[in-house]
């Protein structure tokens, strides 16, 4: 209710039909008073309508000035009173969601994990079932399997397979580079965050990925942050062109707290503590 | 004063007509004439594109789906950025729709893909739990009518003057030229496609239904 009054537009049309309210209720009372007191009188006009006559009357001072105002008023108008970039519905769009945008933001700026799961299952839901699943789990291989994403066994699936189309420079990262005992040490290492001692075998990795991980600049993907949100943020923003089918690009579509939050929904899938 | 005009009712009624057009004409005359251009950088259908919207109008898709996504943040967080007017400029007749029982469609080429919509047009409640659309697992067999999309692309670059063949713009050529144009943005497709018959419907020079269904899918955005 208070809102309402805060409308410049409801204020102007409360305070119009009070004006058109106060005029309405005197004019009447004018008339129905002259009804009752007056007697006609004047010159006739010439033209007489099955015996119906005219009398030939000034325009009503009050009633003369109103128009010329309103033609004033109209020349005005027309020329530079238009609000022609004062409003527009996208405009009103436009202002809608900036200010919601500024509040989502503020609001959720340092949201604990806990919420951010929330928000990323709502997202997920919406935005990454339609081909990972409900579940997460790729809907039997219609998409990548979730559920093991940012684990060792995550890791493994990507040494296995290789990786193909995030467009890093670098191009897209052969099947089978290591295997066996090698690729499981290389695993293990990946998924716990490239903590602890380096094993000999990640030098395979190195190439692209660079001795730390960190991708080289830019070259190839940062896999030290796989398994964090970030990794998934990048993923979101690169959409991917994979063995399995095509992912799009989110970067735009999503916000980078909403980025985040799906990183930590599905982070969420794999570890369950 | 106006005894000369409020003795010919007729007359009056003319001006008065006039008068209140002219308001109309002036208002809706120049915002029309300015929405209607295509929008800078939109390109008339290619031809597997153009059968692809057969498909889509004959099986009355849009009984449906809409294509006009409006400019309210809840449709905008769902559906992409909203429409306007210069898309439309080479959709004859618009398939804006007016009821939406499946969700909008009208940037669907920037959320779903190739491998998507072969297994959703295939088995919908496969990839949507809970969805109540149909399968349309006949488009895998039927062939899509290219004669009929190409008639209308020649037509529409004839009569209505759409940009086909102009520098930078769609390429239609002749009948064959058109036709291995098809066929060779239908292979590209089909290489994203899993179902073994529509790959080898391809390779053998046909182009079924689904083909350029996505085809026209995946151009909308």
């Amino acid at each position: 209710m208070n809102n309402m009054f805060q409308d410049n537009i409801n204020q102007l049309s409360l305070l119009a039909a009070a004006i058109i309210l106060a005029l309405t209720v005197w004019v009447a009372g004018k008339y129905i008073k002259q009804m009752k007191t007056d007697r006609s009188t004047g010159e006739l006009a010439d033209e007489n309508w099955d015996g119906i006559g005219e009398y030939k009357n000034e325009l009503p001072a009050g009633w003369a000035y109103t128009f010329l105002g309103t033609m004033i008023w109209a020349i005005w108008y027309w020329t530079t009173g238009y609000p022609v970039n004062a409003y527009s519905q996208i405009g009103e769009y436009n202002e809608e969601v900036a200010a919601h945008t500024k509040q989502f933001e503020s609001k959720w700026a340092n949201a604990d994990k806990e919420t951010l799961q929330a928000m990323g299952e709502g997202v997920y839901l919406v935005q990454c079932a339609p081909c990972h699943g409900i579940a997460g789990d790729g809907m039997g291989g219609k998409a990548a399997d979730l559920s093991v994403w940012g684990s060792k066994a995550g890791v493994l699936d990507t040494i296995k397979n290789g990786s193909k189309g995030l467009g890093f420079p670098m191009g897209d990262m052969p099947a089978g580079l290591l295997s066996g005992d090698a690729a499981e040490k290389v695993a293990e290492y990946v998924a716990n965050g490239m903590k602890g001692d380096q094993p000999a075998e990640f030098a395979t990795c190195a190439g692209c990925h660079g001795a730390d991980g960190k991708g080289m600049n830019g070259m190839a993907p940062d896999i030290s942050t796989y398994g964090t949100p970030e990794f998934v943020k990048m993923v979101l923003e690169h959409g991917k062109k994979g063995f399995i089918g095509t992912m799009v690009s989110f970067k735009g579509r999503l916000t980078p707290i909403q980025e985040k939050a799906v990183g930590t929904y599905i982070l969420s899938l794999s570890h369950n503590d | 004063m106006f005894h000369w005009l409020e003795q010919r009712p007729f007359l009056f009624s003319v001006g008065v007509f006039l008068v209140i057009a002219f308001a109309g004409l002036i208002e809706i005359v120049p915002d029309f004439a300015q929405a209607s251009r295509p929008i800078a950088g939109k390109q008339p259908y290619t031809l597997l594109q153009l059968a692809g919207r057969h498909v889509y109008i004959k099986d009355s898709c849009n009984a449906c789906h809409s294509q006009l996504i409006r400019p309210f943040k809840s449709e905008t967080d769902r559906y992409g950025p909203y429409s306007v007017s210069g898309e439309y400029a080479y959709d004859r007749p618009f398939l804006w729709g007016s009821k939406r029982t499946g969700p909008d469609l009208h940037r669907v080429g920037e959320y779903r893909t190739t491998d998507w919509h072969e297994n959703h047009m295939w088995e919908p409640t496969s990839v949507v739990p809970g969805s109540i659309m149909p399968s349309y697992k006949h488009m895998f067999t039927q062939n899509a009518d290219l004669e009929t999309a190409y008639a209308e692309a020649l037509t529409v670059k004839k009569v209505f003057n759409v940009p086909y063949d102009k520098p930078g713009f769609t390429k239609l050529g002749s009948w064959e030229e058109a036709k291995k144009q098809a066929l060779e943005d239908a292979k590209k497709i089909a290489a994203e496609m899993k179902n073994q018959d529509v790959k080898d419907a391809v390779a053998r020079g046909e182009i079924p239904e689904i083909v350029a269904l996505i085809a026209y899918m995946n151009s909308l955005h």
